[in-house]
């Protein structure tokens, strides 16, 4: 019992140990300012200025598009980059397990976008004076989003490459199919049915929901359901990316 | 003698291509073990199965009695790798590369420190300690690389090629070293295409070509085996036109090779051939230089056991074997 309790800590340690490390060498790389810092103001923008908004529910678009974009952003460009530069088998060899490898790199995704987000958070209430109906639910909502995004960037960070170029162009295809999909931009009451079914299967549709929920008090689904979806749907997204490191590892990435 | 690695019948194949074909070996506990051979020959395959970085297709690979297969947990946290591209995070100072190792090992707190100072003295980098790793130069890099992979003061060190493309001094420091931790106990698993390496560095070397074993034991032994190898070496004064090819036909020699201002003559009767050789130089009028007899190198003996003509100037060294396709057994 000890001394799984021992590899479990010894676990845990060498996860944040990779994160941490990610995070400090990541965050000023020009790919992820572009597409994890960059993209969802510039999305948010794009969509909404000179249209029709509350302030609350302009907040609630803009944190559900940082948590989506900045976390699916950092697992396409760090794990090819790191399997290029050769710093990848460092870690492979290293003693933890695959999974722990993989928490490792979903918590830097979670990190920026939990970041990002609470400097998006913060311009909302300086300057729309928006105040938050749920903070508990809010902090859910970013906490849960992050992680079950993170996870999502880290399937195509998991594609047996070393260059990240071949990467970004369907993780982005995916990350945009989502996006356009989802509830962001056109709020969920105000789909056909066979849009909104559609709208059901995007985990970014249950982030924008819980959003609306904590912001503005006003979401469709059960806050339950939104959480344990994304929960859920992070949980999901490891599947892919731990058979895909296995198949890495048969054909020598 | 005990092992420190244990392989049998490892094999893997790429789609129907067969880089490493049923291979078998021990390396017994705190040697250094070479293993060599040209480019694409299997070497860093194999190596990167032994340090569980790529799966088999077939055999077994035991590390200080632990089938990797079964569970790798035990042999990684007794494992050290330092590839051939220096993989050290360059965003990190010499220092952070190091505590981020530490912390990935799980080096104790209290031990962190101290055991990076020591490395860092120990391979010159003390006073380096905060200049991140991109302002450091290759053969810089190559000594962090191999810092990062002791700090946890593993049992066995696995190098891929660690002094390629070093300049003389660097080399020398790497080579000093590998012997310097080997005698602090530390079993090396050497991979490398340089012969000279090998011999210096290596209890023991084994000869991988095509995927396949050809030879496997100390460096003086496989000498042995290889008699016919041996030469004479002879520089004249002024060589006239040809004269390579009248030393091919002198009696007993197998091959003439220009080696700079000198020739080497194989045979595998040495003390008849320098006979032959002052004949020769009476005959023709050629004022000898030097004369010397050589017994086989090591490289003699890889050039031999891989298939590249011995002692010729243009031996091809590029990637033969590596597009070998045999038929994958189902």
């Amino acid at each position: 019992m000890n001394k799984l309790l021992q590899r479990v800590g010894d676990e845990a340690a060498q996860a944040w140990t990779v994160a941490s490390k990610d995070i400090r060498v990541y965050y000023l790389r020009p790919g992820m300012i572009m597409f994890g810092f960059l993209m969802p103001f510039f999305m948010f923008f794009s969509f909404s200025v000179k249209r029709e908004m509350a302030a609350a529910q302009g907040i609630a678009r803009l944190m559900a598009l940082t948590t989506f974009f900045t976390a699916a952003a950092a697992g396409p460009f760090i794990v090819p980059l790191e399997r290029r530069i050769g710093t990848y088998d460092r870690l492979l060899a290293a003693p933890m397990s695959l999974i722990t490898l993989l928490l490792g790199k979903i918590a830097v995704g979670a990190f920026f976008a939990i970041a990002v987000s609470v400097v998006s958070l913060a311009i909302g209430m300086a300057v729309f004076g928006v105040s938050i109906v749920n903070p508990a639910l809010l902090a859910g909502g970013v906490l849960l989003g992050a992680f079950a995004f993170s996870a999502l960037g880290l399937i195509f960070g998991s594609i047996p490459t070393r260059n990240p170029g071949d990467v970004q162009m369907p993780s982005t295809l995916l990350r945009w199919g989502l996006l356009f999909i989802s509830g962001v931009f056109i709020p969920l009451q105000e789909m056909g049915s066979v849009a909104r079914a559609i709208a059901y299967l995007s985990p970014l549709t249950y982030a924008q929901d819980l959003m609306n929920h904590a912001v503005s008090g006003s979401g469709l689904i059960a806050p339950w359901l939104d959480m344990a979806v994304l929960l859920a749907s992070g949980v999901l997204f490891l599947v892919p990316s731990i058979w895909m490191h296995r198949r890495a590892r048969k054909l020598g990435f | 003698m005990e092992n420190a690695i244990e392989v049998r019948e490892l094999s893997k194949y790429y789609g129907d291509l067969l880089a490493v074909d049923h291979i078998s070996f021990d390396v017994h506990k705190g040697e250094v073990f070479g293993f060599l051979g040209p480019n694409g020959a299997g070497k860093t395959t194999t190596q990167r199965m032994l340090t569980t970085l790529l799966e088999p297709s077939g055999g077994q690979i035991v590390i200080f009695g632990h089938d990797l297969a079964l569970d790798s947990y035990p042999v990684k946290r007794r494992i050290g790798l330092v590839p051939e591209e220096s993989n050290v995070y360059t965003e990190l100072t010499a220092w952070g590369n190091l505590m981020f190792t530490a912390r990935l090992y799980r080096v104790p707190r209290s031990e962190r420190g101290s055991r990076a100072r020591e490395l860092l003295e120990m391979f010159g980098l003390w006073e380096k300690r905060d200049v991140k790793a991109e302002n450091f130069s290759k053969g810089m890099r190559r000594r962090l690389s191999i810092a990062m992979a002791i700090i946890h003061r593993p049992d066995l060190l696995f190098l891929d090629e660690p002094t390629s493309g070093l300049d003389a001094q660097s080399t020398r420091a790497i080579r000093a070293l590998i012997r310097q931790l080997n005698s602090e106990g530390t079993t090396i698993f050497l991979t490398t295409h340089q012969i000279e390496e090998a011999n210096l560095l290596c209890d023991r070397v084994a000869i991988i070509n095509h995927g396949r074993l050809a030879a496997i034991d100390t460096p003086e032994k496989l000498k042995q085996a290889f008699r016919k190898v041996q030469s004479v070496e002879v520089a004249f004064e002024h060589g006239p036109e040809g004269i390579g090819k009248k030393l091919e036909a002198l009696s007993g020699v197998t091959t003439a090779a220009k080696m700079g201002d000198k020739w080497r003559l194989y045979t595998e009767d040495p003390s008849v051939l320098l006979e032959h050789v002052i004949e020769f130089a009476r005959q023709n009028d050629l004022r000898i230089v030097s004369l010397s007899t050589l017994g086989p190198s090591l490289e003699d003996v890889f050039l031999e056991i891989t298939g590249q003509k011995v002692g010729t100037v243009m031996y091809r060294t590029g990637n033969e074997g590596a597009g070998r396709r045999r038929r994958k057994r189902r």
